[in-house]
């Protein structure tokens, strides 16, 4: 099992709608596929029109598996399931280490019903700063989404002094340029320069900035699954063709 | 991840009806892909998927497998397929083990198939049940779509809400009802040992038409298969029915007026005359890889040279059996005498026709065992090969009345008594087999001509025939144990309690 966190310290970035189309292109290969929707505001369920449980808000739920695994619900599409959202700090890294732990008791309950998965996604809240470091040593990738302005030139540096000064391997990183305007000159001076500084952490793949991903809040679903072969829909393709080379 | 449960079958109106009006504040909606595809329903003639709650969907080069748990399997199978046997490898024919292997694939049904989908959707248009569909438009016949509901996770109650409610409205379970029928109303249902109710009090002339007036249909039941070649059971069901119809002429003396029972027996011995080469054929045939493995390896030439010249003289006697069972003579026969015996008017009583059939089948049975035990009581390493024969035979006849009469006495005392000959004719029929394979063996070789490879298969018969000598006299000290257990004490008691009511026992 793999775990693929969509990560930014920045919020608006377009982390949701990458995790979203991953997850979407992850079960369409055939990959049994979990997406845990990590941030409080529930962006993610919200795009495959799942309802915040109930039975989530309650603090420390996961400290009962088999409640845990009653929480994940099927999305429309087959392979993919979601963890709906509201999961508080605590939980999330008892979450990642039952995750990790095959003999754990998360992992059996998964085994129970006969669902445990290839991969899990996490689309994460920014600013879990408290928290980020497990998720970096518990995620097998870690995919950052770079608008290629100054600023976030300046995150995305910070985030690499990070894993530096953590001993972290800088190797599970996967960095790509999101909402991409073609254009503006100063995206692609960025991009130009950002990728001649980290050859190794940052994708060929480009998201372009596209009315289709703006259009997800009223599709309700991801832009692979309804307009496949728009620009956006081929660029988060290219995305995922180009990371599951990568790891 | 889906989640199966029950499967369904549902008439197209009422699939229809089912996704007119909300579900538990669930919105339903039929969903149909543009594709058509070719379905065949697959079963054997005696429909041993069907009776064990199980459908077998050919879907174009696909094999489907609904089991009774509502599982569904599946895997690629070559065209034209017909025994199981010859299915690749795949978790389809694991599932498929226990059918008969001798048994061929019919086509119940077949025709177009379209797939589609029922979605349960909530107030956010999001999906929280599901139930696969296809749509089975047979050539003929009425369409029936079959519905197998898939839940997702999380949304419990969506599914089972899903479940009873197509319960509740049209939906049959696959386990609880007849597909078949449905599609095809004259669908029919073949049994080859048919049960048969026998009154106490009934008589003699009632009880033996009634099981010759069962055992016909058998017979004319498995006609079709026999002139079209679907598998060999239908000729050796064909010939076993017929078998019992001269039993019961022969075994209930005197039910009949005694020239008309020998009439009888003469028509039902005509009728089974034409049908015995194709059987040894058949049985040589069925042999085959049986024979491989008892000859070393340089012997497998001359093998291959004899199936072959037995595979091409099979077809000839099956061309001739085929045809001799369309002619005008043969269904004017076969009628004349299926009319004789639900009519009954023209059968004329014989000495024992008013006599009680249990006092009959008790009196029977036990002169029957008690001519066994005497005639194994001198069984030994020397006895002839035709001793035992006829043994065989007398086992068999006590066989025939013990299953013609079984639903009249006692299950459990029947059913111990009936285990114990069981195991005593498996040892005769092998040793059985034995003596007649090796005499056929010889026959053959000596009726080859001037034929190609005449050597090399006398050469490989040779060696054959050496082993299934030796095997025949391993068997025999096997028939003297069973026997021995047979003609026991134990075995004797539960004769004379089950025939006991016969004061003179
Ligand atoms: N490539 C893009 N082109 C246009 N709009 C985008 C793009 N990616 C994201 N958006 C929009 O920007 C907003 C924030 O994106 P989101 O994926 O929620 O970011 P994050 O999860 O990083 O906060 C959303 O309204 C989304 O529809
Ligand atoms: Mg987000």
């Amino acid at each position: 099992m793999q775990i693929v966190a969509c990560y930014s310290n920045k919020g608006g970035v377009g982390k949701t709608a990458t995790t979203v189309n991953l997850a979407y292109a992850f079960a369409a290969s055939g990959r049994n596929t979990l997406l845990c929707d990590l941030d409080p505001q529930g962006a993610s369920g919200f795009y495959f029109r799942i309802k915040p449980s109930q039975k989530l808000t309650e603090a420390r739920f996961f400290e009962d598996a088999e409640r845990f695994v009653k929480s994940i619900r099927g999305s429309d599409y087959d392979n993919l399931d979601i963890l709906p959202a509201n999961m508080n700090f605590r939980d999330f890294d008892i979450f990642l280490s039952h995750m990790k732990d095959t003999r754990s008791r998360l992992k059996k309950a998964l085994k129970a019903v006969k669902n445990d998965y290839d991969v899990v996604l996490l689309d994460c809240p920014p600013n879990i700063s408290i928290l980020s470091e497990n998720v970096f040593r518990a995620a097998d990738a870690i995919v950052i989404p770079v608008i290629p302005t100054t600023l976030s030139q300046r995150t995305f540096e910070q985030l690499l002094e990070f894993f530096q000064q953590h001993d972290l391997s800088t190797k599970r990183i996967h960095a790509f340029f999101s909402m991409v305007q073609g254009a503006k000159t100063l995206h692609g001076e960025m991009i130009v320069e950002l990728t001649r500084n980290y050859p190794k952490q940052i994708m060929a793949a480009k998201i372009p900035f596209a009315s289709e991903i703006e259009r997800m809040g009223i599709t309700r679903a991801p832009v692979l699954a309804t307009t496949p072969n728009s620009p956006a829909g081929k660029a988060y393709q290219a995305l995922f063709d180009e990371l599951i080379e990568r790891i | 991840m889906n989640l199966t449960s029950t499967n369904f079958y549902i008439s197209v109106e009422q699939l229809n009806n089912l996704a007119i009006s909300s579900i538990q504040g669930l919105t339903p909606a039929l969903e149909w892909d543009e594709n058509e595809h070719n379905f065949a329903i697959l079963d054997c003639f005696e429909q041993s998927l069907r009776k064990s709650r199980r459908l077998l969907l050919a879907i174009d080069e696909q094999v489907e497998l609904l089991t009774e748990e509502g599982v569904i399997l599946s895997q690629h199978v070559k065209p034209n397929t017909r025994f199981v046997a010859e299915f690749e490898e795949g978790p389809v024919k694991k599932a498929l083990a226990d059918l008969s292997p001798l048994r061929a694939l019919l086509t119940i049904a077949s025709g177009t198939m379209k797939t589609g989908t029922l979605i349960l959707t909530d107030d956010e248009e999001k999906t929280c049940a599901r139930a696969k569909l296809q749509k089975l438009i047979p050539a003929n016949g009425k369409a029936v779509v079959l519905v197998t509901p898939q839940g997702l996770r999380g949304y419990d109650q969506a599914l089972s809400d899903l479940t009873t409610y197509i319960r509740t409205h049209g939906g049959t379970p696959l386990t609880a009802g007849n597909l078949y029928r449905m599609i095809d109303h004259s669908c029919v249902n073949y049994v080859s040992k048919p049960a048969i109710e026998i009154h106490p009090e009934e008589t003699v002339f009632d009880t033996a038409t009634n099981l010759i007036a069962t055992y016909l249909p058998v017979v004319r039941a498995n006609e079709y298969g026999v002139i079209h070649d679907l598998d060999t059971e239908f000729l050796h069901d064909y010939r076993v029915s017929l078998r019992k119809i001269r039993s019961v002429l022969s075994l209930l003396k005197g039910a009949y007026d005694v020239n008309q029972t020998l009439q009888l027996k003469m028509r039902f011995s005509a009728l089974m005359a034409p049908t015995g080469a194709l059987r040894d054929l058949d049985v040589y045939l069925l042999e085959q890889a049986s024979f491989y493995t008892l000859v070393p390896h340089t012997m497998h030439a001359g093998l291959d040279a004899m199936f072959s010249l037995i595979a091409d003289r099979r077809m000839e006697e099956q061309a001739r059996l085929a045809a001799h069972l369309k002619t005008h003579r043969y269904k004017k026969e076969i009628k004349a005498l299926v009319k004789l015996f639900s009519k009954k008017h023209k059968l004329k009583p014989g000495p024992n026709s008013s006599r009680a059939s249990h006092d009959l089948a008790c009196e029977l049975i036990w002169k029957r065992y008690r001519k066994i035990c005497r005639l194994a009581a001198t069984i030994n390493v020397a006895t002839p090969d035709e001793e035992i024969h006829a043994l065989r035979i007398e086992c068999k006849k006590l066989r025939y009345l013990m299953e013609f009469f079984g639903i009249i006495f006692p299950q459990e005392l029947f059913d111990s008594i009936l285990k114990s000959l069981k195991q005593l004719q498996d040892s005769l029929g092998l040793f059985n087999d034995c003596s007649v394979q090796q005499l056929s063996l010889q026959s053959f070789v000596d009726g080859l001509s001037d034929e190609q490879h005449r050597f090399i298969i006398t050469q490989s018969v040779g060696s054959l025939i050496t082993i299934l000598h030796q095997r025949q006299f391993a068997e025999r000290e096997k028939i003297m144990n069973a026997f021995a257990h047979f003609s026991s004490d134990r075995i004797q008691r539960s004769f004379r309690t089950l025939c006991q009511n016969k004061k003179e026992l």
